[in-house]
């Protein structure tokens, strides 16, 4: 880059010559006299695409970090509810296995599950699931399962249930979700495992089966996919 | 302040309310003022939007094709939206969570295209920039109304979860007006918003009404006294 | 030759159906309906009676008052005791206090009064606050009580029964034993359960259903009364047959088609039949002046597409009694029905064109 002072006062006359014709194309009367023409039209409408567009694109840059960050924030803290963090010493986000369960009806034919490691020892695997059942829309929850197989929470992430009715599915609600806590498929039958109205164990809530056994059911289902795929999630 | 700007003020907030007077805008008004935090971050993030948009269309007014001026106002509105849009996901993102679906909506709200078609493509800077903030007053003001109204007859709750939207400082807003109440599930559902909209829109008009009839009366007695005395 | 300067007959015919006279009839027809419900439900269903027919009249007066009218003569005529009443008849008998007032209040402020009062209403108003009860208070609305007839030793005591209407079910100690599901509702859950019909309905009487001994809404229980109180309001010239007719035969045949293709999944027409709810609609609701059709021809419609609704909803819908969205929804169409199916004017078709003149000028000088 040459920067002599010639060089400099050539720009600087350069850039008036510019300005003054910029003042003048942008003169009331000027453009008066060039609005009805329809290249200044499609000029000045590409010219508002372009601003619109670096906009947007100086936006998305400056805050795609932070954006990710929230969402990878929101995610461990639902993690973090069902897979206490005493459990593990690894970062769940970066230890994950995808299993296929199309079968499974989890609502996704891939399921992401995170391993939760204690020295390197598997203690824990996490992983979310959605009950497509409920009584309006699917219910998307996450759900921690220690080695052993028994529950260590299930939550609720995202739901369309009747406020007042099928919310007490949320834990700030009610406390009804803990009650998986410590169940597992061992310690309840198959039949066992559905809402009390269908001869389970867990409780209905008044006015409202549906979502209840919509969560039970999925619950069962997520221990199951669990089963099946333990050798491999969580080694011997 | 002149009377010019007065003008603005006044039609922004009460006699040309974009929702009580002009009964625009009403979809993402019904959707979002299940409680009063959601219509206050709603209309502010509206607010964000009109005040820029005004601004914008305000100073390229004379650059601006009357051919083109809907394309190019439709593209600066998107434009606008998408970038609260990005802004309120990085930043406030729990308020983001709640309003995330309708953000994208206020590209349809009808009034913000109003706003720069009938008055910033017409006016300089500065009004435009008055007559969006003042707009966008008048339209936070009206959700924030409909959202408390919503909010105290279907959870006997006032400004629950604000703290979200404004900081923890402002925990001590979220009230519980009615405790142990029931719930009327109606009014946080759409036609409840209806409902309630119908009310306030009533008792505005009747507002009005005896604005009007007080002024005729003042404006009677002031004609009557002079010939008494004469 | 004059004898008086009093005309002996009007041009019109006067007749004894003033709205007082119209609005007595019919609460005289719900009456045994109603005495039947608070039998079978006892002292709590009494006070909810009680409660909503008070603060309906008073919604009445206060409205009437905001509105500048004067109350009196427009409270005496009974319609706001009616649409209590009726809205009373419809909800569950051991419903809180508030329910009741709550459901007045929707039925004649938003049902009522803010169209402009009697006559001015688009939607049946004791059905608008049935639903709007139902959706806001899905719990209350549907914890239905077994039979526990006044007096008898499984019915509540009075300070049980006060206790019930005034803090809730919730207060008295063996409440969950004390409720149960209706029969369309048990035949919901059973079918959610892949249980089908013969094995549901074998511990069902449809009889009892038909005469009433079975949970339901306070004075909706017994089809066999309020079909009864409905066909002597036909014959008493105070409702048409149109309406209930095509409402009740639209049920029963579409029911039967679909029973007797598969009996599993479908209920039979006897079982509708006797729900107290399709009679309560039929006769009493379906039929109210305002909200449905001018014209013999545009009823008829209006009541086959209120039976047709009814039984989509209670085969298909998520709740298992339609009546009353049926109901409002065709209260909706009724004003396109009115446009399309149009009462004919004295002296003129359908069209409006004059009809022919018989007798021309001619001949009538002669």
């Amino acid at each position: 880059m040459r920067s002599d002072p010639g060089h400099i006062k050539w720009l600087i006359e350069e850039a008036a010559i510019y300005k003054e014709l910029l003042k003048r194309w942008l003169d009331p009367s000027n453009l008066e006299r060039l609005r009805p023409r329809l290249e200044f039209q499609t000029g000045v409408l590409a010219g508002f695409a372009l601003i619109a567009s670096l906009l947007l694109g100086v936006t998305h840059c400056s805050t795609l970090e932070a954006i990710q960050e929230r969402l990878d924030e929101d995610l461990q803290k639902s993690l973090a509810e069902v897979v206490p963090s005493t459990l593990h010493d690894n970062d769940l986000l970066q230890d994950t296995v995808t299993v296929p369960s199309g079968e499974d009806n989890l609502g996704a034919d891939e399921t992401t599950v995170y391993i939760a490691r204690k020295a390197g020892q598997t203690t824990a695997v996490c992983f979310k699931l959605a009950a497509p059942d409920g009584y309006s829309g699917a219910i998307s929850m996450v759900m921690g399962i220690n080695r052993d197989g028994q529950i260590l929470g299930v939550r609720v992430i995202n739901h369309a249930e009747t406020p007042g009715l099928g919310d007490k599915i949320e834990v700030v609600k009610s406390d009804w979700i803990l009650d998986f806590s410590g169940r597992s498929l061992l310690n309840l039958t198959d039949a066992q495992w559905a809402v009390k109205k269908d001869g389970g164990v867990f409780d209905q809530f008044a006015g409202a089966t549906i979502t209840p056994r919509a969560v039970v059911k999925a619950t069962h289902r997520g221990l199951q996919f669990f089963n099946r795929h333990r050798s491999e999630l969580v080694g011997s | 302040m002149s009377e010019n700007y007065r003008k603005i003020m006044r039609d922004g907030i009460w006699d040309n309310n974009i929702v009580f007077s002009q009964y625009l805008a009403l979809c993402p008004l019904l959707a979002v003022t299940v409680t009063a935090t959601n219509g206050l971050g709603m209309g502010l993030a509206t607010l964000a939007v009109l005040i820029s948009t005004n601004g914008i269309v305000s100073v390229t007014r004379q650059l601006i094709p009357s051919e083109v001026r809907i394309p190019i106002f439709v593209l600066l509105i998107a434009a606008v939206v998408t970038v609260v849009d990005m802004v309120m996901n990085a930043w406030l993102h729990e308020l983001h969570k709640v309003l995330g679906l309708f953000i994208p909506l206020i590209v349809t709200n009808c009034a913000i295209l109003g706003r720069a078609e009938s008055f910033a493509s017409r006016q300089p800077v500065a009004p435009s920039l008055w007559d969006g903030f003042m707009m966008g007053l008048g339209f936070t003001m009206a959700l924030v109304v409909l959202g408390a109204a919503r909010e105290i007859s279907s959870a006997g709750t006032l400004f629950a979860n604000a703290s979200l939207l404004l900081g923890d400082g402002f925990k001590f807003i979220e009230l519980t007006l009615i405790p142990d109440y029931k719930g009327f599930l109606l009014m946080a559902l759409p036609p409840g918003g209806f409902i309630m909209l119908a009310f306030i829109i009533a008792g505005k008009r009747l507002l009005d009404r005896k604005r009007v009839a007080n002024k005729a009366q003042a404006a009677l007695l002031s004609e009557a006294i002079p010939e008494e005395i004469q | 030759m004059i004898a008086s300067r009093k005309p002996s007959s009007g041009a019109h015919i006067g007749t004894n159906t003033s709205v007082q006279h119209i609005m007595w009839r019919v609460i005289l027809a719900i009456s045994p309906a109603t005495a039947f419900g608070l039998f079978c439900f006892g002292w709590p269903a009494l006070n909810l009676f009680i409660v909503t027919l008070l603060s309906a009249v008073l919604f009445e007066a206060f409205c009437l008052r905001l509105a500048g009218r004067i109350a009196k003569p427009a409270i005496m005529d009974g319609s706001a005791l009616l649409t209590g009443w009726l809205v009373a008849m419809t909800l569950p008998p051991w419903a809180p206090w508030w329910i009741g007032v709550a459901g007045a209040g929707i039925a004649i402020i938003l049902g009522k009064q803010v169209y402009g009062g009697l006559g001015q209403n688009l939607f049946n108003p004791a059905m608008l606050a049935r639903i709007a009860l139902l959706i806001s208070f899905p719990i209350e609305m549907t914890t239905w009580p077994n039979v526990a007839p006044a007096f008898s030793a499984q019915a509540p005591d009075f300070i049980e029964s006060w206790s019930i209407t005034f803090s809730g079910l919730g207060s008295i100690a063996s409440a969950d034993a004390m409720t149960g599901a209706t029969t369309l509702g048990y035949i919901k859950t059973e079918f959610s359960q892949q249980h089908w019909l013969p094995d549901i309905l074998a511990n069902h009487s449809i009889f009892l259903n038909f005469l009433g001994w079975t949970r339901g809404s306070l004075g909706e229980t017994s089809a066999l009364l309020l079909g009864l109180g409905g066909v002597w309001l036909i014959r008493q010239g105070v409702i048409k047959w149109h309406i209930p007719v095509s409402l009740l035969l639209t049920v029963t045949l579409l029911s039967s088609v679909f029973h007797l293709l598969d009996s599993q999944h479908y209920i039979s027409p006897l079982v509708h039949l006797s729900s107290g709810a399709l009679m309560c609609a039929a006769f009493f609701i379906a039929t109210d002046y305002v909200t449905s059709p001018n014209t013999p021809a545009g009823q008829l419609v209006f009541g086959a597409g209120c039976g047709l609704l009814i039984f989509v909803i209670r085969t298909w819908g998520t709740y298992p009694e339609g009546a009353g969205f049926a109901v409002l929804l065709m209260n909706a169409a009724t004003p396109l029905i009115d446009h399309y199916i149009r009462p004919r004017i004295y002296g003129r078709n359908r069209n409006g064109k004059p009809l022919e003149q018989k007798i021309t000028v001619q001949e009538r000088e002669q």
